[in-house]
């Protein structure tokens, strides 16, 4: 091999991909930390340049730390993702071990357990909102057959909160379901053969080898599900709105509202994202690690 | 002994079919109430089936709702941002996949390093950003920005690093240039990756709230998933139009889903990846 100059046709390969990276993730990146910094008018949807810019430094953090608002938000979040991140993973991989076995007909559930994760968020949010409601949702009527009081699934804090909740574990089983498959189908039958022969019943082979053998995919569902749970609000909107009241505002509502709807306060939106994203990156940085330990 | 073996398998299917109708009834509840007449809707107690079967609801969302309008544009914003993410990833995956060159593992990595800044992250400074570019309530500013996607970048590139390098190397001693060698040769053995990412691209965009949420403000551009949100935040929700409207919207991800049911089983496993 001749010694060659550095080749261009890879450059041109990736350069549509990399200028659409640079333009709308690189710059609006950079452009959220830099606002962050400062306080800014309110972000009005025509064409009317901000009000006024002032450089504030850390000050939008600080107001952070004591913003009850903000920090209502966010524990409703971490609250919400400490709920629905276990029992995601609880049930998706039950169903996984449930339907991966060869029955008969078995494709069929599994496509459908699957469907709601091909729908948007905004048609699961209407179909739900639809079942859920007071007197006309079919959930209610059902209760009533057996002999339950009707709930006001959306209309009272708590039963919304868990309603949210539960559409969320509902919405998203599906795909992780698959994911699930996918690991259990790495695990060897020879492993379990062998566990047979020694007589390892059921719950054995499950803790001796499915969870330890799953535990790369087990990883990989805990973070996607963690960052999934964070960014809760496309279903909401829909859903309850938020509501009632503020019972269900998470994160992400909290920061748009916080820009759109409030003066001077788009640098304040800014460092909420700031926030935000540091704790996907932790996330991430914790996946990275792990695998990693994994693959040594 | 025998007896329990029975009873268990018999066991197992019913909870397979309980699990299975849990799963499949919202949306197939969401269909059957769109073919009742406005009575039957808010019947208390309400009936599973429609007595009247109707399709004034259809008719009169398409007609009054303005969906004919949201239908089209989503299909336009779809199809075209589906064209374009697929050539801009099939040509990154090549880039990345059959070239030595410097910074490529950085950029890389870069790429994927974006997959952090979804869009529910970044939404208040893209809006600033989008505003400075003068996208704001244009299609291209739905189409464009996340046309370019970590996920079918990284697809594309884990399947074309399975072709043999033996194969570049003849064609360009048979004198093919980067152009053809790319076109004629990389583009034909990737259709597997290049068709799972059409399909997931497809549903994406279809599906997609978050983006015309940020940049369409006028009624006439939007898509149908803003169209429907839009109508949920109505003072009086309009079930009969919503729900008849939810159903059609549904249809072109469900055909998809029924063709190509193995490819979306395959593509998760193969990147666990979304969005």
């Amino acid at each position: 091999m001749s010694k060659r100059k550095i080749p261009i046709a890879p450059y041109i390969f990736i350069a549509p991909a990399i200028l659409i990276f640079l333009l709308f993730i690189v710059v609006p990146a950079m452009e959220g930390f830099l606002q962050s910094l400062f306080t800014r008018g309110i972000i009005v949807r025509q064409d009317i340049p901000a009000l006024r810019s002032r450089f504030v430094g850390l000050f939008n953090y600080q107001k952070l730390v004591s913003d009850p608002r903000f920090l209502t938000a966010f524990g409703k979040t971490i609250l919400f993702t400490l709920i629905t991140v276990p029992s995601i993973m609880v049930v998706s991989l039950s169903l996984a071990l449930l339907l991966q076995e060869k029955i008969h007909g078995v494709g069929i559930a599994r496509a459908m357990v699957y469907w709601p994760s091909m729908i948007s968020p905004i048609i699961i949010g209407i179909a739900w909102r639809w079942i859920l409601g007071y007197d006309t949702g079919i959930l209610n009527y059902f209760l009533t057959l057996f002999h339950i009081d009707k709930q006001p699934w959306l209309i009272d804090n708590a039963r919304a909160f868990i309603s949210v909740i539960v559409v969320s574990i509902w919405a998203q089983t599906g795909f992780f379901m698959v994911i699930f498959i996918g690991g259990l189908n790495t695990i060897p039958d020879s492993y379990y053969e062998a566990a047979r022969i020694d007589g390892a019943n059921k719950w054995q082979q499950f803790s001796g080898i499915t969870l330890p053998l799953l535990r790369p995919t087990t990883l990989l569902v805990l973070v996607l599900s963690t960052i999934n749970a964070f960014k809760v609000y496309q279903l909401v909107t829909v859903l309850t709105s938020g509501g009632p009241g503020r019972a269900t505002a998470f994160l992400v509502q909290n920061i748009y509202e916080e820009a759109f709807s409030k003066p001077l306060s788009v640098g304040y939106a800014a460092a909420q994202s700031v926030v935000f994203f540091f704790v996907m990156l932790l996330l991430s940085i914790a996946q990275f690690k792990l695998s990693k330990e994994e693959s040594v | 002994m025998k007896s329990r073996k029975v009873l268990i398998g018999f066991l197992k299917y019913v909870i397979v079919i309980v699990v299975a109708v849990i799963f499949f009834f919202p949306m197939l509840w969401v269909v059957i109430s769109a073919f009742k007449g406005e009575s039957e809707l808010f019947l208390n107690p309400p009936r599973i089936l429609p007595v009247h079967f109707t399709l004034d609801n259809f008719k009169s969302g398409l007609k009054f709702g303005n969906f004919t309008q949201y239908f089209v544009n989503s299909a336009y914003v779809t199809i075209t941002s589906t064209i374009i993410t697929v050539i801009i990833s099939t040509m990154a995956g090549y880039g990345f996949a059959k070239f030595k060159f410097p910074g490529r593992d950085v950029l890389f990595i870069g790429v994927m390093a974006t997959l952090m800044f979804s869009l529910e992250i970044i939404m208040i400074p893209m809006f600033l950003t989008l505003k400075g570019y003068g996208l704001i309530n244009t299609f291209i500013g739905i189409i464009i920005p996340p046309a370019a996607t970590p996920t079918g970048i990284f697809l594309l590139r884990q399947h074309m690093r399975s072709i043999p390098d033996e194969l570049l190397e003849a064609a360009k001693i048979d004198g093919a240039n980067e152009y053809q060698i790319f076109t004629k040769l990389i583009v034909p053995l990737s259709v597997p990756a290049i068709s799972t990412l059409t399909i997931f691209s497809f549903v994406w965009r279809w599906n997609d709230y978050l983006w015309p949420f940020l940049v369409i403000n006028d009624d006439k551009k939007r898509t149908v998933p803003l169209a429907l949100a839009n109508f949920v935040g109505q003072y009086a929700v309009r079930w009969g139009d919503l729900l008849a409207m939810t159903t059609l919207s549904i249809i072109p991800t469900l055909i998809i889903f029924l063709i190509f049911q193995k490819y979306f089983i395959k593509g998760i496993s193969m990147t666990g990846l979304k969005g």
